[in-house]
């Protein structure tokens, strides 16, 4: 077994999709450099649709201006994967590690991410499975409970996976989800018969499985943001709007100019 | 059967001594075509040569059920990103294992994407160049070493 480093953790609430993808460019930049340690970050997003490479924009059964009228938003990645909906309590994780230090292709690691996945279900009672093969992702019999979305470059990761705890399943009525038809979505609130805690405990859950899974010694917190209080969520959840730039504990410049000031020490 | 209990045998000794194997410990590697480290393999032929990834590559994707193509035309350079692969739902970058001008790309992969992971070697070949510099390969694996390169690799896990 090889020596692996700290895997050093950033939580943040509610961030949106194109600031995190600003950083996780960043931090992949400067992992690839040698300059940080893996990373992972541990958030959520305001309601957005994204679709991956391949573009399979057919997937969307909107138009753009229905989606921005519904105060969502659509973003167009590198990542692997098909349409997906991301939104508030969906634990959304982007690890940022070197698979080629570890000696990981995409297919091992991807398995690793499903089962960080299904071991966190678990611990709610709910017994979760791999998709079967061209169905990458997590399932509850046969509605999908987790998502997976890769980019691997230069052997380093980004985006991640989506572990829906309790968003608003409803928007997923507009997609083909993955591409998959006649498949449902569910999360863990539908499937579990026990009372969830917040969702920062399973957020924090899937980052210690994440650790586990990947072997790694030692482990490192940093909270950067916080989610607002349940009640607002809520509230945002049953009557979607905009999400202002600034507000709803999304990093601020001050933030940004701390990770900085991390990464460069 | 004899196969089957030598191979029993040699999974019992490889535990022992801590060595990880499966059942395809040892992934294919050609005689004469030159390997870079990130699992790209180059058959040159004159000035020209065409690349693909390996066998090893492959079966480390999982099933691959898209290709990104470079334009015809446009220059691929040693050590730089030239196009992805998708399987398994992750993107993961091909890097070009030499330098030169794009003559031609393996249109097949379009619709048989698929072919990379069946025959990684010949049918399932990315692209063709014109080499800009010959001298490039040298610093390429041959098979023997690419063959150890990818027993270390996965002993680190």
């Amino acid at each position: 077994m090889s020596l692996q480093q700290t895997l050093k953790a950033y939580k943040f609430g509610i961030v949106n999709y194109l600031n995190a993808l600003k950083l996780q460019e960043r931090l992949s930049g400067e992992r690839k450099a040698g300059n940080i340690q893996d990373t992972i970050l541990s958030l959520q997003h305001p309601p957005t649709y994204t679709l991956g490479k391949r573009r399979t924009d057919h997937n969307l059964l909107l138009t753009e201006s229905e989606v921005q009228a519904m105060g969502a938003e659509l973003h167009y990645t590198e990542r692997g994967g098909d349409i997906t909906f991301h939104g508030p309590r969906q634990a959304i994780i982007y690890p940022i590690i070197s698979l080629r230090a570890i000696g990981f292709g995409a297919r091992k690691y991807v398995e690793g991410l499903e089962s960080i996945m299904i071991e966190v279900a678990s611990l709610y009672g709910v017994n979760a499975h791999p998709g079967k093969a061209g169905e990458t992702g997590v399932w509850v019999g046969d509605r999908k409970i987790g998502a997976i979305g890769v980019r691997i470059s230069s052997g380093i990761t980004s985006h991640g996976l989506a572990f829906n705890i309790d968003p608003d399943l409803n928007y997923f009525k507009h997609i083909v989800p993955c591409g998959i038809r006649d498949k449902g979505v569910t999360s863990l609130r539908r499937e579990a018969q026990m009372q969830l805690p917040e969702d920062e405990v399973i957020h924090d859950q899937l980052i210690q499985s994440f650790a586990k899974t990947f072997h790694f010694k030692d482990m490192q917190w940093s909270q950067v943001s916080r989610r607002p209080p349940p009640a607002a969520a809520d509230r945002r959840r049953l009557h979607p709007t905009k999400c202002s730039a600034g507000g709803d504990g999304q990093p601020s410049a001050a933030n940004y100019t701390q990770l900085n000031v991390t990464l460069v020490n | 059967m004899a196969m089957a209990s030598r191979l029993m045998w040699a999974s019992r000794a490889a535990s022992y001594l801590k060595i990880s194997t499966c059942p395809r410990a040892f992934s294919t590697v050609i005689k004469d075509l030159k390997y870079a480290d990130t699992h790209e393999w180059v058959k040159v032929d004159g000035s020209s040569a065409t690349i693909g990834i390996t066998d090893h590559a492959q079966d480390h994707l999982g099933d691959v059920v898209y290709v990104e193509l470079p334009e015809v035309g446009s220059s691929v350079n040693q050590g730089k990103n030239f196009g992805a692969v998708e399987s398994v739902k992750a993107t993961s970058d091909v890097i070009s294992p030499v330098s030169g001008e794009v003559v031609e790309v393996n249109t097949e992969l379009n619709g048989s994407p698929g072919l990379v992971n069946a025959s990684p070697y010949e049918d399932g070949w990315i692209l063709k160049v014109k080499l800009s510099n010959n001298g490039e390969v040298n610093s390429l694996m041959d098979s023997e070493q690419y063959s150890k390169f990818c027993e270390e690799e996965d002993a680190k896990h």
